[in-house]
């Protein structure tokens, strides 16, 4: 199973699930990764960490272990 | 405080996501007529207003924190979601408007759906619908109002296109027939299994209201048709005005470029600090002039008597080193809020969040920290953008380390005792040198306390960092000169009166009780009697007792009693520090420049009941180092407390900092004086 911190540049990939023990899966579906979305990796800050996604015509800054929660197909 | 609670004009409060144009919105409907409100939690304070008297409506209007859900991340938010609802000053707002982004609809309509369920009237205020037209498409917002079964009324905030209907509507409620206030208002609780289906349901009205603009071309378009089936067919295909602007995008490809995305930061920044200097520079010169003037002039008014040099000395001079930082804050405040405007600030916060990780802190704690350079009041103030309660306490714990521009009069005198006349350039080195090495201890500091994590900042939080990176454009002026005009007033509220009480006191302790001083007044002229007056007055007075009772803490860093007052008269303001010097000294400004004269009667001064000279090379840098270190200002002081909830903070910063600040000072001194530099 992958998730959303391993992505490449421009790969474009839906959402599969949401680990919901991580303490920021929450806040992280409210912002709007949910399941079923599309989501690609914009940009990667100096020390690869945080990163940047878009997701519903939006850009989202996620720390690398928070996208870690974030499963993809 | 203002109290609206069973106040006859109605409330209505602005809700809303984060970017959803709720404060644009709030300055077209209030103007720039507000007061700000302290929010509880962890927010900045909010704006509070009354409707513009053109729309005919009485009411007052309230700004709130933009918010994702109702669900609170963290015992901060969760005071402020409540007080939405229910406000400890202002009360229950008797309506809310909510702002939701057209083009960010499936996201923004949690809110909604949440809203909806805790018993309150609301309207909902449809943003930023022109940059959908520009991707050539648009939102039906009669169709969104009845699939959400409430009212919907477009806003453009730039235009003001759709505002004066907003008003009617509102009007309508809040009007004669008036709806009844909403008494059981409560929030519901909301289980995260339910978020999934709640966006697919938005995502759902989101496809229903969302259209395609036809334009001027009106052949078929067989993409377009094939897209449009497919929506039809399946609801989950994505709609193309789901798109992030091209602009942004190639914006981003250099700014947030992995290896230079940082340098880059770190540049503007840079030059965002020195600007504040070099700007600031010639105003706080005019400042420090005008009130030099004006405390003359009192004097010459009212005599040299001691109410005259209470007004002069007590009053003036106190007000005068309030408002010399005001250049500083306003210029700081102009260059941030610009940044915000265009987007660029939240993605610093991305670029320097790994490194501020690593000390316990994170990417929000920086705006605050580089605000510390001018001054720590508005920088306590600023954390409150920081979600987690652990990083925020460890940011406002090192605050007080930033090199404050109150520090620099002192550095200017010490570094002036320490060069040779006319060597500027090296002054300016030095000069950096300590701006540097003031950094790199707050680093050394943040991670200590960052190691003993919950002996001394007693709470844990999940740490996180999710920010929305917005589009970027051109900033808004009047909103960052009115952001501006709010933070400067805010320093002035909260730092003036302490300063300012502060001032008189110290003016007290070294005034009396020797007021009426019988001096050998024959042969002198009139400035030489007010001198040596002022002299005599300060040797007798309850400042040179105090000062002898530290005499014991002194004599280990090779200083006397005088520089001690001077080190308890800076407690007002640092700055205070050079006009204390002056004042013990024996210093006039007549001819020289203030600084240069002082620095002479420095030269000269010997160590009470010795021959040894009181400043040396080593005093000169113990007191430097004394300075980086300290928390020498009580106005932080009491801000610190407000903001971090409690004493426990502000009082191990006192202990802290001051031990180490004479510990350093204490080996600098001898470990130089050892290694035969005097």
């Amino acid at each position: 199973m992958r998730s959303a911190s391993q992505l490449k540049f421009g790969e474009k990939v839906l959402i599969k699930n949401i680990d919901s023990s991580h303490p920021s899966s929450r806040r992280i579906l409210e912002i709007g990764f949910t399941p079923g979305q599309e989501i690609e990796l914009m940009n990667v800050s100096t020390f690869n960490d945080p990163l940047a996604f878009s997701i519903r015509g939006t850009l989202i800054a996620l720390r690398r272990n928070e996208a870690d929660c974030i499963e993809v197909e | 405080m203002i109290q609206h609670k069973s106040s006859e004009i109605p409330l209505i409060t602005l809700v809303g996501p984060p970017n959803s144009g709720k404060t644009t919105l709030f300055n077209n409907l209030s103007g720039s007529n507000y007061k700000t409100v302290n929010y509880p939690g962890a927010t900045v304070e909010y704006s509070l207003g009354k409707l513009l008297p053109k729309f005919g409506l009485k009411a007052n209007l309230l700004d709130s924190p933009g918010i994702v859900s109702l669900v609170p991340n963290s015992p901060d938010e969760e005071v402020s979601i409540k007080s939405l609802f229910s406000h400890p000053e202002l009360g229950t707002p008797d309506i809310f408007v909510i702002t939701i982004d057209a083009s960010q609809l499936s996201r923004h309509l949690l809110l909604v759906n949440q809203i909806k369920k805790c018993n309150i009237n609301f309207i909902i205020a449809l943003t930023m619908s022109d940059i959908l037209n520009r991707k050539n498409y648009d939102v039906d917002q009669v169709k969104l109002g009845e699939l959400l079964d409430c009212e919907v009324i477009k806003v453009n905030g730039r235009t003001g296109n759709g505002i004066p209907e907003l008003v009617i509507r509102l009007n309508k409620y809040l009007g004669s027939n008036g709806i009844k206030k909403c008494n059981n208002t409560k929030i519901p609780k909301f289980p995260a299994e339910e978020l999934i289906d709640v966006f697919k349901k938005n995502e759902l009205i989101e496809s229903q209201v969302i259209f395609e603009l036809n334009g001027s071309k009106l052949e078929p378009n067989i993409e377009r048709a094939n897209r449009q089936l497919k929506i039809l067919v399946n609801q989950k295909s994505k709609i193309e005005c789901y798109k992030i602007d091209e602009k942004t995008i190639r914006i981003d490809k250099l700014l947030l470029h992995k290896s230079w995305g940082l340098l880059f930061f770190l540049f503007v920044m840079t030059l965002t600090f020195t600007s504040i200097f070099w700007l600031a520079e010639p105003l706080i010169v005019l400042v420090d002039n005008i009130f030099g003037f004006l405390a003359n002039q009192s004097l010459k008014l009212f005599g040299y008597g001691w109410f005259g040099d209470l007004i002069a000395n007590g009053v003036i001079s106190g007000t005068g080193s309030i408002l010399v930082f005001v250049p500083q804050i306003i210029i700081l405040f102009l260059i941030l809020g610009t940044l915000e405007d265009t987007g660029y600030l939240a993605r610093g916060a991305m670029l320097i969040d790994k490194p501020l990780s690593k000390i316990g802190l994170n990417g929000k704690s920086f705006v605050p920290m580089l605000s510390g350079f001018a001054c720590a009041i508005p920088a306590l103030l600023a954390t409150r953008t920081i979600p987690n309660r652990r990083e925020r306490l460890l940011t406002i714990f090192i605050i007080p380390l930033m090199s404050c521009s109150a520090r620099l009069p002192v550095y200017a005198l010490l570094l002036a005792f320490l060069l040779p006349p006319k060597n500027s350039w090296l002054g300016g080195f030095l000069l950096a040198g300590i701006y540097i090495f003031s950094i790199a201890s707050s680093i050394v500091i943040a991670s200590i306390v960052n190691k003993l994590k919950n002996r001394l900042i007693n709470t844990i939080d999940n740490s996180s960092f999710i920010l929305e990176l917005p589009a970027y454009r051109s900033p808004k002026f009047r909103v960052v000169i009115n952001n501006t005009y709010i933070s400067t007033l805010t320093y002035l509220k909260k730092a003036g009166p302490i300063i300012l009480i502060l001032s008189l006191f110290l003016w007290l302790i070294t005034t009396f009780p020797n007021i009426n001083t019988k001096i050998e007044a024959k042969g002198l002229n009139q400035e030489e009697i007010l001198r040596i007056t002022k002299t005599e007055r300060l040797s007798k007075s309850y400042a040179a007792d105090l000062g002898k009772i530290l005499e014991p803490v002194m004599t280990p860093l090779g200083m006397d009693w005088r520089v001690g007052i001077s080190l308890i008269a800076s407690f007002a303001a640092r700055e205070v520090f050079v006009s204390s010097m002056a004042l013990i000294f024996k210093v006039t400004s007549d001819e020289n420049t203030l600084q240069s004269s002082i620095v002479t009667a420095m030269r000269d001064a010997k160590l009470e009941g010795t021959e040894d000279y009181l400043f040396t090379t080593s005093t000169i840098i113990g007191l430097i180092i004394y300075f980086v270190f300290a928390m020498q200002c009580l106005s932080t002081v009491a801000v610190a407390r407000k903001e971090s909830g409690g004493w426990r903070i502000p009082i191990l910063q006192i202990l802290v900092f001051s031990t180490i600040a004479y510990f350093l000072t204490f080996i600098a001194v001898n470990g130089l004086r050892a290694i035969g530099l005097n």
